[in-house]
Protein backbone atom coordinates (compact mmCIF):
# COMPACT_ATOMS: atom_id res chain seq x y z
CA UNK A 1 0.00 0.00 0.00
CA UNK A 2 3.12 2.35 1.25
CA UNK A 3 4.36 1.30 -2.30
CA UNK A 4 1.71 2.32 -4.62
CA UNK A 5 1.15 5.87 -2.84
CA UNK A 6 4.96 6.06 -2.77
CA UNK A 7 4.52 6.00 -6.46
CA UNK A 8 1.78 8.27 -6.85
CA UNK A 9 4.07 10.39 -5.31
CA UNK A 10 6.75 10.46 -7.94
CA UNK A 11 6.97 13.43 -10.04
CA UNK A 12 5.50 13.36 -13.50
CA UNK A 13 9.13 13.04 -15.39
CA UNK A 14 9.91 10.40 -12.76
CA UNK A 15 6.89 8.75 -13.84
CA UNK A 16 7.43 9.33 -17.83
CA UNK A 17 10.98 8.14 -17.39
CA UNK A 18 9.49 5.09 -16.09
CA UNK A 19 7.08 4.53 -18.58
CA UNK A 20 9.15 5.71 -21.30
CA UNK A 21 12.13 2.40 -19.99
CA UNK A 22 9.72 0.35 -20.45
CA UNK A 23 8.98 0.77 -23.63
CA UNK A 24 12.33 0.78 -24.39
CA UNK A 25 12.53 -2.33 -23.22
CA UNK A 26 9.67 -3.96 -25.38
CA UNK A 27 11.45 -2.07 -28.42
CA UNK A 28 14.71 -3.80 -27.85
CA UNK A 29 13.49 -7.23 -27.29
CA UNK A 30 11.91 -6.88 -30.48
CA UNK A 31 15.40 -5.40 -32.26
CA UNK A 32 17.07 -8.48 -30.85
CA UNK A 33 14.29 -11.12 -31.65
CA UNK A 34 14.43 -9.89 -35.28
CA UNK A 35 18.43 -9.89 -35.34
CA UNK A 36 18.23 -13.14 -34.20
CA UNK A 37 16.54 -14.47 -37.65
CA UNK A 38 18.63 -12.03 -39.75
CA UNK A 39 18.73 -14.44 -42.41
CA UNK A 40 14.95 -14.07 -43.40
CA UNK A 41 15.89 -10.11 -42.42
CA UNK A 42 18.15 -10.54 -45.73
CA UNK A 43 16.45 -12.88 -47.84
CA UNK A 44 13.50 -10.40 -47.90
CA UNK A 45 16.04 -7.54 -48.79
CA UNK A 46 16.61 -9.10 -51.67
CA UNK A 47 13.18 -8.45 -53.44
CA UNK A 48 14.31 -4.96 -52.80
CA UNK A 49 17.35 -5.87 -54.89
CA UNK A 50 15.08 -6.93 -57.87
CA UNK A 51 12.58 -4.22 -58.03
CA UNK A 52 15.54 -0.92 -57.72
CA UNK A 53 16.72 -3.17 -60.27
CA UNK A 54 13.60 -3.75 -63.01
CA UNK A 55 13.05 0.05 -62.04
CA UNK A 56 17.05 1.57 -62.84
CA UNK A 57 16.68 -0.72 -66.53
CA UNK A 58 12.89 0.67 -66.79
CA UNK A 59 14.34 4.48 -65.68
CA UNK A 60 17.96 4.15 -68.20
CA UNK A 61 15.83 2.79 -71.17
CA UNK A 62 13.60 6.26 -70.38
CA UNK A 63 16.07 8.72 -69.71
CA UNK A 64 17.83 7.06 -72.77
CA UNK A 65 14.90 7.56 -74.82
CA UNK A 66 14.17 10.99 -73.89
CA UNK A 67 18.24 11.91 -74.33
CA UNK A 68 18.44 14.09 -71.76
CA UNK A 69 20.23 14.12 -68.78
CA UNK A 70 17.17 14.91 -66.00
CA UNK A 71 13.77 14.68 -66.05
CA UNK A 72 11.88 17.20 -63.56
CA UNK A 73 15.29 18.01 -62.43
CA UNK A 74 16.37 14.62 -61.56
CA UNK A 75 19.59 12.77 -62.72
CA UNK A 76 19.64 9.34 -63.52
CA UNK A 77 21.74 9.32 -60.18
CA UNK A 78 19.05 10.82 -57.93
CA UNK A 79 16.36 8.71 -59.73
CA UNK A 80 17.99 4.96 -58.63
CA UNK A 81 18.93 6.68 -54.83
CA UNK A 82 15.23 8.15 -54.46
CA UNK A 83 14.47 4.49 -55.54
CA UNK A 84 16.38 2.89 -53.25
CA UNK A 85 15.11 5.48 -50.69
CA UNK A 86 11.56 4.72 -51.28
CA UNK A 87 12.14 1.46 -51.32
CA UNK A 88 14.05 1.22 -48.15
CA UNK A 89 11.04 2.50 -46.61
CA UNK A 90 8.24 0.35 -48.43
CA UNK A 91 9.88 -2.93 -47.87
CA UNK A 92 10.29 -2.51 -44.34
CA UNK A 93 6.90 -2.81 -42.57
CA UNK A 94 6.21 -5.55 -40.47
CA UNK A 95 2.69 -7.36 -41.05
CA UNK A 96 0.79 -5.15 -37.91
CA UNK A 97 -2.35 -5.68 -39.26
CA UNK A 98 -2.33 -9.58 -39.00
CA UNK A 99 -0.82 -9.10 -35.86
CA UNK A 100 -3.74 -6.92 -34.55
CA UNK A 101 -6.27 -8.86 -36.54
CA UNK A 102 -5.22 -12.21 -34.98
CA UNK A 103 -4.88 -11.09 -31.28
CA UNK A 104 -8.50 -9.66 -31.76
CA UNK A 105 -10.09 -13.14 -33.19
CA UNK A 106 -8.11 -15.38 -30.96
CA UNK A 107 -8.98 -13.14 -27.49
CA UNK A 108 -5.00 -12.68 -26.64
CA UNK A 109 -6.49 -8.98 -26.51
CA UNK A 110 -7.58 -9.80 -23.11
CA UNK A 111 -4.41 -11.10 -21.97
CA UNK A 112 -2.43 -8.27 -23.10
CA UNK A 113 -4.59 -5.76 -21.68
CA UNK A 114 -4.03 -7.04 -18.45
CA UNK A 115 -0.24 -6.23 -18.53
CA UNK A 116 1.02 -2.87 -17.05
CA UNK A 117 0.97 -1.03 -20.41
CA UNK A 118 -0.59 0.33 -23.11
CA UNK A 119 -1.59 -1.97 -25.34
CA UNK A 120 -1.41 0.82 -28.35
CA UNK A 121 2.24 1.88 -26.97
CA UNK A 122 3.48 -1.77 -26.27
CA UNK A 123 2.45 -2.58 -29.95
CA UNK A 124 4.15 1.19 -31.33
CA UNK A 125 7.63 0.06 -29.18
CA UNK A 126 7.41 -3.68 -31.13
CA UNK A 127 6.58 -2.13 -34.13
CA UNK A 128 9.43 0.40 -34.44
CA UNK A 129 12.12 -2.01 -33.17
CA UNK A 130 11.01 -4.69 -35.94
CA UNK A 131 10.87 -1.94 -38.41
CA UNK A 132 14.72 -0.49 -37.48
CA UNK A 133 15.96 -3.82 -37.92
CA UNK A 134 14.39 -4.45 -41.73
CA UNK A 135 14.89 -0.37 -42.89
CA UNK A 136 19.08 -0.46 -41.51
CA UNK A 137 19.45 -3.99 -43.54
CA UNK A 138 16.95 -2.65 -46.79
CA UNK A 139 19.12 0.31 -46.52
CA UNK A 140 22.79 -1.28 -46.55
CA UNK A 141 21.84 -3.63 -49.19
CA UNK A 142 19.69 -1.41 -50.95
CA UNK A 143 23.02 1.41 -50.91
CA UNK A 144 25.74 -0.84 -52.20
CA UNK A 145 23.29 -1.76 -55.07
CA UNK A 146 22.70 2.56 -56.12
CA UNK A 147 26.39 2.23 -55.32
CA UNK A 148 27.23 -0.63 -57.98
CA UNK A 149 24.57 0.70 -60.37
CA UNK A 150 24.77 4.59 -59.97
CA UNK A 151 27.98 5.60 -58.52
CA UNK A 152 28.41 8.20 -55.64
CA UNK A 153 25.08 10.30 -54.94
CA UNK A 154 25.04 13.94 -54.52
CA UNK A 155 23.67 14.42 -51.11
CA UNK A 156 23.22 17.28 -48.65
CA UNK A 157 24.53 17.04 -44.86
CA UNK A 158 20.81 18.58 -44.42
CA UNK A 159 19.45 15.71 -46.21
CA UNK A 160 20.77 13.28 -44.65
CA UNK A 161 19.79 15.06 -41.03
CA UNK A 162 16.47 15.33 -42.36
CA UNK A 163 15.94 11.85 -43.87
CA UNK A 164 15.69 10.07 -40.20
CA UNK A 165 13.20 12.62 -39.05
CA UNK A 166 10.65 12.31 -41.79
CA UNK A 167 11.12 8.52 -41.55
CA UNK A 168 9.79 7.99 -38.06
CA UNK A 169 7.25 10.59 -38.69
CA UNK A 170 6.52 8.44 -41.81
CA UNK A 171 6.36 4.93 -39.47
CA UNK A 172 4.25 6.55 -36.92
CA UNK A 173 1.72 7.47 -39.60
CA UNK A 174 2.02 3.88 -41.16
CA UNK A 175 1.63 2.76 -37.59
CA UNK A 176 -1.41 4.30 -36.97
CA UNK A 177 -3.17 3.70 -39.85
CA UNK A 178 -1.88 -0.27 -39.92
CA UNK A 179 -3.18 -0.60 -35.85
CA UNK A 180 -6.65 1.35 -36.64
CA UNK A 181 -7.51 -1.22 -39.68
CA UNK A 182 -6.18 -4.09 -37.49
CA UNK A 183 -8.73 -2.91 -34.82
CA UNK A 184 -11.82 -3.32 -37.59
CA UNK A 185 -11.28 -7.12 -36.37
CA UNK A 186 -13.89 -6.20 -34.09
CA UNK A 187 -16.57 -5.84 -37.18
CA UNK A 188 -15.13 -7.42 -40.20
CA UNK A 189 -14.37 -10.95 -41.03
CA UNK A 190 -11.13 -9.65 -42.86
CA UNK A 191 -8.75 -6.79 -42.27
CA UNK A 192 -5.96 -8.35 -44.71
CA UNK A 193 -7.89 -6.90 -47.82
CA UNK A 194 -7.81 -2.91 -45.88
CA UNK A 195 -4.34 -3.14 -45.33
CA UNK A 196 -3.70 -4.85 -48.20
CA UNK A 197 -5.21 -1.70 -50.47
CA UNK A 198 -3.88 0.68 -48.18
CA UNK A 199 -0.40 -0.69 -48.70
CA UNK A 200 -0.88 -0.64 -52.90
CA UNK A 201 -1.93 2.95 -52.59
CA UNK A 202 0.90 3.97 -50.65
CA UNK A 203 3.00 2.28 -53.32
CA UNK A 204 1.85 3.50 -56.56
CA UNK A 205 0.16 6.98 -55.60
CA UNK A 206 3.08 7.69 -52.88
CA UNK A 207 5.75 7.65 -55.19
CA UNK A 208 7.66 4.09 -54.81
CA UNK A 209 8.25 3.77 -58.66
CA UNK A 210 9.16 7.59 -59.51
CA UNK A 211 8.95 11.24 -58.10
CA UNK A 212 5.66 12.68 -58.25
CA UNK A 213 6.72 15.37 -60.08
CA UNK A 214 7.60 12.98 -62.80
CA UNK A 215 4.24 10.96 -62.86
CA UNK A 216 1.65 11.22 -65.49
CA UNK A 217 -0.91 13.45 -65.92
CA UNK A 218 -3.61 12.78 -64.28
CA UNK A 219 -1.65 10.34 -61.76
CA UNK A 220 -0.09 13.18 -60.56
CA UNK A 221 -2.55 15.34 -60.06
CA UNK A 222 -4.47 12.32 -57.99
CA UNK A 223 -0.67 11.99 -56.10
CA UNK A 224 -0.85 15.89 -55.09
CA UNK A 225 -3.96 15.55 -54.08
CA UNK A 226 -3.94 12.52 -51.48
CA UNK A 227 -1.65 12.39 -48.28
CA UNK A 228 0.30 9.36 -49.47
CA UNK A 229 3.05 11.09 -50.66
CA UNK A 230 4.10 12.35 -47.12
CA UNK A 231 4.57 8.59 -46.73
CA UNK A 232 7.34 7.39 -49.45
CA UNK A 233 8.17 10.44 -51.62
CA UNK A 234 8.39 12.96 -49.22
CA UNK A 235 11.43 10.98 -46.95
CA UNK A 236 12.75 10.07 -50.04
CA UNK A 237 12.86 13.27 -51.73
CA UNK A 238 14.03 15.00 -48.61
CA UNK A 239 17.80 12.13 -48.86
CA UNK A 240 17.90 13.44 -52.53
CA UNK A 241 16.73 16.90 -53.11
CA UNK A 242 16.64 18.58 -49.75
CA UNK A 243 15.21 22.37 -50.03
CA UNK A 244 14.05 23.91 -46.61
CA UNK A 245 10.81 25.01 -48.13
CA UNK A 246 9.82 21.06 -49.11
CA UNK A 247 11.05 19.64 -45.74
CA UNK A 248 9.10 21.95 -43.44
CA UNK A 249 6.28 21.30 -45.91
CA UNK A 250 6.37 17.93 -45.79
CA UNK A 251 7.37 18.06 -41.58
CA UNK A 252 3.41 19.61 -41.72
CA UNK A 253 1.88 17.59 -43.64
CA UNK A 254 3.26 14.63 -41.46
CA UNK A 255 2.45 15.95 -38.26
CA UNK A 256 -0.68 17.43 -39.58
CA UNK A 257 -1.49 13.46 -40.75
CA UNK A 258 0.07 12.06 -37.79
CA UNK A 259 -2.22 14.24 -35.12
CA UNK A 260 -5.31 13.19 -37.20
CA UNK A 261 -5.02 10.10 -37.93
CA UNK A 262 -4.07 9.39 -34.10
CA UNK A 263 -7.37 10.99 -33.03
CA UNK A 264 -9.28 8.88 -34.83
CA UNK A 265 -7.33 5.97 -33.80
CA UNK A 266 -7.85 7.00 -29.98
CA UNK A 267 -11.87 7.06 -30.64
CA UNK A 268 -11.96 3.86 -32.19
CA UNK A 269 -9.41 2.40 -29.38
CA UNK A 270 -12.55 3.83 -26.89
CA UNK A 271 -14.89 2.30 -28.95
CA UNK A 272 -13.96 -1.38 -29.71
CA UNK A 273 -12.34 -1.25 -25.75
CA UNK A 274 -16.22 -1.35 -24.76
CA UNK A 275 -16.40 -4.33 -26.89
CA UNK A 276 -14.03 -6.36 -24.39
CA UNK A 277 -15.11 -8.74 -21.85
CA UNK A 278 -12.53 -9.78 -19.67
CA UNK A 279 -13.55 -12.92 -17.88
CA UNK A 280 -10.52 -14.13 -14.72
CA UNK A 281 -10.29 -17.40 -13.61
CA UNK B 1 -5.71 -48.20 -78.61
CA UNK B 2 -2.30 -46.02 -76.85
CA UNK B 3 -4.03 -42.87 -78.09
CA UNK B 4 -7.53 -44.22 -76.40
CA UNK B 5 -5.83 -44.79 -73.26
CA UNK B 6 -4.12 -41.80 -73.36
CA UNK B 7 -7.30 -39.56 -73.99
CA UNK B 8 -9.00 -41.57 -70.92
CA UNK B 9 -6.30 -40.57 -69.12
CA UNK B 10 -6.14 -36.84 -69.71
CA UNK B 11 -10.11 -37.28 -69.15
CA UNK B 12 -9.60 -38.49 -65.55
CA UNK B 13 -6.91 -36.44 -63.94
CA UNK B 14 -8.98 -33.37 -65.55
CA UNK B 15 -12.26 -34.36 -63.46
CA UNK B 16 -9.88 -34.70 -60.58
CA UNK B 17 -8.25 -31.15 -60.62
CA UNK B 18 -12.03 -29.96 -61.79
CA UNK B 19 -13.34 -31.80 -58.62
CA UNK B 20 -10.62 -30.35 -56.27
CA UNK B 21 -10.70 -27.10 -57.71
CA UNK B 22 -14.36 -26.91 -56.98
CA UNK B 23 -14.21 -28.29 -53.80
CA UNK B 24 -11.42 -25.77 -52.80
CA UNK B 25 -13.67 -22.86 -54.26
CA UNK B 26 -17.09 -23.97 -52.17
CA UNK B 27 -14.41 -24.05 -49.10
CA UNK B 28 -13.43 -20.81 -49.79
CA UNK B 29 -16.60 -19.43 -50.16
CA UNK B 30 -17.83 -20.95 -46.74
CA UNK B 31 -16.61 -17.26 -45.92
CA UNK B 32 -18.40 -15.49 -48.46
CA UNK B 33 -18.25 -11.67 -48.18
CA UNK B 34 -14.16 -12.42 -46.87
CA UNK B 35 -14.10 -14.47 -50.31
CA UNK B 36 -15.92 -11.13 -52.20
CA UNK B 37 -13.70 -9.12 -50.13
CA UNK B 38 -10.27 -10.84 -51.48
CA UNK B 39 -11.05 -10.94 -54.86
CA UNK B 40 -12.55 -7.35 -54.79
CA UNK B 41 -9.06 -6.22 -53.17
CA UNK B 42 -7.36 -7.89 -55.95
CA UNK B 43 -9.11 -6.61 -58.58
CA UNK B 44 -8.64 -3.31 -57.69
CA UNK B 45 -4.97 -3.74 -57.11
CA UNK B 46 -4.21 -4.84 -60.22
CA UNK B 47 -6.48 -2.25 -61.95
CA UNK B 48 -4.78 0.27 -59.99
CA UNK B 49 -0.99 -0.80 -60.91
CA UNK B 50 -2.27 -1.32 -64.61
CA UNK B 51 -3.78 2.66 -64.57
CA UNK B 52 -0.38 3.70 -63.70
CA UNK B 53 2.03 1.69 -66.13
CA UNK B 54 -0.84 2.72 -68.54
CA UNK B 55 -0.53 6.43 -68.32
CA UNK B 56 3.18 5.90 -67.50
CA UNK B 57 3.86 4.41 -71.15
CA UNK B 58 1.79 7.03 -72.62
CA UNK B 59 4.09 9.59 -71.37
CA UNK B 60 7.39 7.76 -71.70
CA UNK B 61 6.42 5.20 -74.61
CA UNK B 62 9.29 2.79 -75.68
CA UNK B 63 10.11 2.18 -79.43
CA UNK B 64 10.54 -0.80 -81.14
CA UNK B 65 7.26 -0.97 -82.14
CA UNK B 66 5.87 -0.95 -78.53
CA UNK B 67 1.85 -0.43 -78.59
CA UNK B 68 0.40 1.20 -75.88
CA UNK B 69 -2.25 -1.85 -75.89
CA UNK B 70 0.83 -3.93 -75.11
CA UNK B 71 1.40 -3.28 -71.41
CA UNK B 72 -2.23 -4.22 -70.68
CA UNK B 73 -1.66 -7.64 -72.69
CA UNK B 74 1.65 -7.84 -70.45
CA UNK B 75 -0.57 -7.35 -67.23
CA UNK B 76 -3.49 -9.63 -68.75
CA UNK B 77 -1.86 -12.77 -69.18
CA UNK B 78 0.57 -12.67 -66.53
CA UNK B 79 -2.15 -12.12 -64.03
CA UNK B 80 -4.44 -14.44 -65.67
CA UNK B 81 -1.51 -17.48 -65.61
CA UNK B 82 -0.95 -16.79 -61.81
CA UNK B 83 -4.17 -16.22 -61.30
CA UNK B 84 -4.90 -19.77 -62.60
CA UNK B 85 -2.10 -21.50 -61.10
CA UNK B 86 -2.37 -20.18 -57.67
CA UNK B 87 -6.52 -20.95 -57.82
CA UNK B 88 -6.05 -24.40 -59.36
CA UNK B 89 -2.69 -25.55 -58.19
CA UNK B 90 -2.50 -23.31 -55.08
CA UNK B 91 -0.70 -26.00 -52.36
CA UNK B 92 2.22 -25.63 -54.90
CA UNK B 93 3.29 -22.72 -53.15
CA UNK B 94 3.52 -24.69 -49.87
CA UNK B 95 5.64 -27.40 -51.23
CA UNK B 96 8.78 -26.57 -49.36
CA UNK B 97 6.69 -26.70 -45.88
CA UNK B 98 5.43 -29.52 -46.90
CA UNK B 99 8.35 -31.68 -47.53
CA UNK B 100 9.86 -30.07 -44.08
CA UNK B 101 7.53 -31.31 -42.17
CA UNK B 102 6.64 -34.47 -43.37
CA UNK B 103 3.43 -33.21 -44.88
CA UNK B 104 3.94 -35.22 -48.03
CA UNK B 105 3.17 -38.48 -46.43
CA UNK B 106 -0.82 -38.45 -46.74
CA UNK B 107 -0.14 -37.88 -50.45
CA UNK B 108 2.10 -40.67 -51.15
CA UNK B 109 0.39 -42.86 -50.26
CA UNK B 110 -2.90 -42.14 -52.43
CA UNK B 111 -3.21 -43.73 -55.82
CA UNK B 112 -2.71 -40.50 -57.91
CA UNK B 113 0.27 -38.86 -58.95
CA UNK B 114 1.68 -37.01 -55.77
CA UNK B 115 3.04 -33.88 -57.12
CA UNK B 116 -0.58 -32.99 -59.07
CA UNK B 117 -2.10 -34.21 -55.99
CA UNK B 118 -0.15 -31.69 -53.39
CA UNK B 119 -0.76 -28.81 -56.08
CA UNK B 120 -4.36 -29.06 -56.16
CA UNK B 121 -4.99 -30.04 -52.60
CA UNK B 122 -5.66 -26.11 -51.81
CA UNK B 123 -6.23 -22.61 -53.56
CA UNK B 124 -5.52 -18.76 -52.86
CA UNK B 125 -8.98 -17.03 -52.97
CA UNK B 126 -7.07 -14.03 -54.01
CA UNK B 127 -5.96 -15.54 -57.54
CA UNK B 128 -9.47 -15.19 -58.48
CA UNK B 129 -9.48 -11.37 -58.34
CA UNK B 130 -5.81 -11.58 -60.53
CA UNK B 131 -7.93 -13.71 -63.49
CA UNK B 132 -11.18 -11.58 -63.18
CA UNK B 133 -8.74 -8.09 -63.72
CA UNK B 134 -7.30 -9.82 -66.15
CA UNK B 135 -10.28 -10.97 -68.70
CA UNK B 136 -11.82 -8.00 -67.61
CA UNK B 137 -8.59 -5.98 -68.73
CA UNK B 138 -7.93 -8.18 -72.21
CA UNK B 139 -11.60 -7.90 -73.20
CA UNK B 140 -12.31 -4.37 -72.69
CA UNK B 141 -8.96 -2.43 -73.60
CA UNK B 142 -7.74 -4.62 -75.87
CA UNK B 143 -11.04 -5.15 -77.95
CA UNK B 144 -9.89 -8.42 -79.53
CA UNK B 145 -11.55 -10.62 -82.15
CA UNK B 146 -12.74 -14.39 -81.30
CA UNK B 147 -9.77 -15.43 -82.77
CA UNK B 148 -7.47 -13.82 -80.39
CA UNK B 149 -9.94 -14.17 -77.39
CA UNK B 150 -9.27 -18.47 -77.86
CA UNK B 151 -5.21 -17.78 -78.32
CA UNK B 152 -5.62 -15.69 -75.37
CA UNK B 153 -7.05 -18.78 -73.54
CA UNK B 154 -4.52 -21.31 -74.61
CA UNK B 155 -1.34 -18.75 -73.65
CA UNK B 156 -2.38 -18.33 -70.68
CA UNK B 157 -3.64 -21.96 -69.65
CA UNK B 158 0.34 -22.25 -70.68
CA UNK B 159 1.58 -19.44 -68.83
CA UNK B 160 -0.77 -21.24 -65.75
CA UNK B 161 1.56 -24.77 -66.42
CA UNK B 162 4.92 -22.54 -66.41
CA UNK B 163 3.74 -20.38 -63.28
CA UNK B 164 2.79 -23.77 -61.55
CA UNK B 165 5.69 -25.91 -62.72
CA UNK B 166 8.20 -22.85 -61.35
CA UNK B 167 6.73 -23.05 -58.14
CA UNK B 168 6.97 -26.97 -57.94
CA UNK B 169 10.63 -26.44 -58.89
CA UNK B 170 11.46 -23.57 -55.99
CA UNK B 171 9.46 -26.19 -53.71
CA UNK B 172 11.67 -28.95 -54.76
CA UNK B 173 14.41 -27.70 -53.47
CA UNK B 174 13.98 -28.02 -49.96
CA UNK B 175 14.32 -31.65 -50.16
CA UNK B 176 18.21 -31.18 -51.04
CA UNK B 177 18.86 -27.96 -49.13
CA UNK B 178 16.27 -27.90 -46.66
CA UNK B 179 14.33 -24.74 -45.04
CA UNK B 180 14.04 -22.83 -48.45
CA UNK B 181 11.11 -21.01 -47.45
CA UNK B 182 12.69 -17.53 -46.72
CA UNK B 183 14.42 -17.88 -49.63
CA UNK B 184 11.99 -18.82 -51.98
CA UNK B 185 9.60 -15.78 -51.39
CA UNK B 186 11.57 -13.21 -52.87
CA UNK B 187 12.52 -15.15 -56.00
CA UNK B 188 8.35 -16.02 -56.77
CA UNK B 189 7.80 -12.21 -56.23
CA UNK B 190 10.83 -11.56 -58.94
CA UNK B 191 8.99 -14.02 -61.67
CA UNK B 192 5.82 -11.67 -61.02
CA UNK B 193 7.97 -8.53 -61.26
CA UNK B 194 10.08 -9.26 -64.17
CA UNK B 195 7.05 -10.66 -65.83
CA UNK B 196 4.86 -7.29 -65.65
CA UNK B 197 7.89 -5.24 -67.69
CA UNK B 198 8.64 -4.91 -71.01
CA UNK B 199 11.09 -7.05 -72.22
CA UNK B 200 12.81 -3.90 -74.12
CA UNK B 201 14.36 -2.99 -70.78
CA UNK B 202 16.33 -5.64 -70.12
CA UNK B 203 19.72 -6.62 -72.40
CA UNK B 204 22.50 -9.40 -72.43
CA UNK B 205 22.63 -11.77 -69.75
CA UNK B 206 19.30 -10.93 -67.63
CA UNK B 207 17.43 -11.14 -71.29
CA UNK B 208 19.09 -14.85 -71.03
CA UNK B 209 18.27 -15.55 -67.80
CA UNK B 210 14.85 -14.53 -68.29
CA UNK B 211 14.23 -16.97 -70.57
CA UNK B 212 15.68 -19.58 -68.53
CA UNK B 213 16.26 -19.76 -65.20
CA UNK B 214 13.52 -17.15 -64.11
CA UNK B 215 10.88 -18.26 -67.27
CA UNK B 216 9.54 -14.61 -67.16
CA UNK B 217 10.11 -14.05 -71.30
CA UNK B 218 7.70 -17.38 -71.91
CA UNK B 219 4.91 -15.78 -69.28
CA UNK B 220 4.24 -11.91 -70.79
CA UNK B 221 6.88 -11.46 -73.62
CA UNK B 222 6.36 -14.78 -76.37
CA UNK B 223 2.51 -14.60 -75.49
CA UNK B 224 2.65 -10.48 -76.20
CA UNK B 225 4.75 -11.56 -79.55
CA UNK B 226 2.18 -14.34 -80.17
CA UNK B 227 -1.36 -11.95 -79.49
CA UNK B 228 0.17 -9.78 -81.90
CA UNK B 229 1.43 -11.49 -84.75
CA UNK B 230 0.57 -15.18 -84.40
CA UNK B 231 3.39 -17.54 -85.67
CA UNK B 232 2.30 -21.57 -85.50
CA UNK B 233 6.55 -21.58 -85.08
CA UNK B 234 6.44 -19.16 -81.89
CA UNK B 235 3.63 -21.24 -80.40
CA UNK B 236 5.42 -24.83 -80.68
CA UNK B 237 8.39 -22.71 -79.44
CA UNK B 238 6.27 -21.84 -76.27
CA UNK B 239 4.37 -25.36 -75.59
CA UNK B 240 8.01 -26.87 -75.81
CA UNK B 241 9.07 -24.58 -73.19
CA UNK B 242 5.98 -25.18 -71.38
CA UNK B 243 7.25 -28.67 -71.44
CA UNK B 244 10.56 -28.49 -70.04
CA UNK B 245 9.47 -26.43 -66.60
CA UNK B 246 6.77 -29.11 -66.71
CA UNK B 247 9.46 -32.18 -67.31
CA UNK B 248 11.63 -30.30 -65.17
CA UNK B 249 9.45 -29.99 -62.23
CA UNK B 250 8.51 -33.14 -62.13
CA UNK B 251 11.65 -34.75 -62.84
CA UNK B 252 13.32 -32.72 -59.57
CA UNK B 253 10.84 -33.84 -57.78
CA UNK B 254 10.58 -37.38 -58.10
CA UNK B 255 14.31 -36.91 -57.38
CA UNK B 256 13.79 -35.32 -54.03
CA UNK B 257 11.60 -37.93 -53.08
CA UNK B 258 14.16 -40.70 -53.16
CA UNK B 259 15.93 -38.08 -50.16
CA UNK B 260 13.00 -37.27 -48.32
CA UNK B 261 11.51 -38.55 -45.11
CA UNK B 262 8.90 -39.46 -43.78
CA UNK B 263 7.24 -37.32 -40.95
CA UNK B 264 5.45 -40.36 -39.57
CA UNK B 265 2.11 -37.46 -39.83
CA UNK B 266 -1.69 -39.08 -40.12
CA UNK B 267 -3.11 -36.76 -42.04
CA UNK B 268 -6.60 -37.65 -43.83
CA UNK B 269 -7.31 -36.54 -47.35
CA UNK B 270 -10.92 -36.07 -49.23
Amino acid sequence: MEMIVQAARRPIARRLWLSMRKYWAVMRVSIASNLAYVYEVVFRALSLLIIVFILSQLWKTTFSLRGSHTLSGFSMTDMIWYLVAAETFALSAPPLTDRIDQEVRSGQLAYLLGRPCSYVLYHFAQYTGERFVRLVMNAAVGAMLALVIAGVPHLSWMGLLAWPLALFLALCIDFVVYFAIGLLAFWTENTHAFSFIYSRLTLVLGGVLAPIEIFPQPIQAIARALPFSAILYGPARTLVHFTSTAFFALLMQQLTMLMAGSLLLALLYLVVMQYVNINGG
Amino acid sequence: MAMWRCLRVSWRTLRFIGAYTRANLLAAMEYRSAFAMQVVTMTANDSLWLFFWWNFFRQFPLTNGWQITDIVILWAVSACGFGISVGIFGNTENLARLIMTGGLDAYLSMPRYALLHVSIAATDPTAWGDVLFAVGAFLLLVHPGLEQVALFVLLVMLVALIFTAFHALLGSLAFFLGNTEGLLQPIRGALISFSTYPMNIFHGVVRLLLFTLMPAGFISFVPLLLLRHYSWWLLLGLIGATGVFVGLAMGLFALGLRRYESGNLIGMQA
